[in-house]
């Protein structure tokens, strides 16, 4: 293509054929974003429950603090990987992200200033019914922007698993399953399930 | 009385290069030079002028070892545009 003059019919078709040409960026992604963090998590909780279990060590929650180690991994990964182009829905999608990103670590600030304050770590155990809350929410809402129905809706399930978990932990309710294991049920409905039908949907569209 | 078109955007390369902005939020240099198949030197020049008269802001960041070059619409760019086609609209007689 050179800076040359062209008519007004050549003018339309040229908008035309350059609109085309960058619509496939605005199609959906893919879903393995969701399935790094969706198996990362259910794996934690397995093990988390496993270590639990095997040698009766209350403090394995600790083993959490591993989710951001695995958050800055992946901001590191996410940094070296550049997009040659930003559409106004990955803007969209980044924004809504980032504000989650927020409330974990003000979050974790407040339970972790409570603990010191009054040398109880029990709220601690909030993190977990918090995180399948505000992720769920990540997820449903990235799904509205990119309209999938599955990613929209499922993880309401899993918020709802969310709920029932922080609603147990409040009433000091017992478990029917232990809590790590729900919680890692409620990422598989939040990220594992949606990631899979994202990346199948891809691969259809490709 | 037809409108006249904008001499900067009725060029066929700034067309493509403003048409591809439009389309997205930012796009970097080599993504618009591959989309409009041009050479590297007539790109730059090309984008040096919508720069020039404010229709594209660009700016440079350090990706690694490497530079890159990311340009995307201003709100004065985003204008003319829309000006641009209506009058296009009007010289091909399409409908509103």
């Amino acid at each position: 293509m050179e800076e040359k003059k062209i008519d007004e019919k050549e003018s339309i078709e040229l908008i035309l054929q350059m609109i085309q040409s960058t619509k496939e960026y605005i199609g959906i992604g893919n879903g393995n974003h969701f399935l790094y963090w969706g198996y990362f998590t259910v794996i934690l909780a397995v093990v988390i429950q496993s270590i639990y279990e095997l040698t009766g060590w209350r403090q394995c929650g600790w083993l959490w603090m591993l989710m951001f180690v695995f958050w800055i991994f992946m901001s590191i990964i996410g940094k070296r990987k550049c997009n040659p182009v930003m559409t106004y829905t990955n803007k969209v999608i980044n924004h809504v992200w980032y504000a989650i990103g927020i409330m974990f670590l003000v979050t974790f600030a407040v339970i972790a200033i409570l603990g010191v304050t009054y040398d109880n770590y029990r709220s601690l155990d909030l993190m977990m019914p918090l995180s399948s809350l505000y992720v769920g929410i990540g997820v449903s809402t990235t799904g509205i922007i990119i309209q999938n129905k599955v990613t929209s809706y499922l993880p309401l399930l899993g918020i709802g698993i969310g709920l029932y978990i922080l609603a147990a932990l409040y009433l000091d309710l017992s478990f029917p399953i232990p809590a790590n294991l729900l919680f890692g049920l409620s990422f598989v409905l939040i990220m594992i399930i949606p990631g899979h039908v994202l990346n199948k949907k891809e691969n259809k569209e490709c | 009385m037809l409108k006249e078109l904008d001499p900067l955007l009725h060029s066929q390369l700034r067309l493509a290069i403003v048409s591809i902005l439009m389309s997205v939020d930012e796009a970097d240099f080599v993504y618009i030079r591959k989309k409009t198949d041009s050479t590297a030197g007539n790109l730059s020049v090309q984008l040096e002028k919508l720069s020039a008269a404010e229709y594209i802001s660009t700016k440079r960041i350090i990706d690694g070892k490497k530079t890159r070059t990311l340009c995307r619409m201003t709100d004065k760019g985003r204008n003319a545009f829309e000006n641009y086609v209506e009058a296009l609209k009007d010289y091909l007689n399409i409908k509103k």
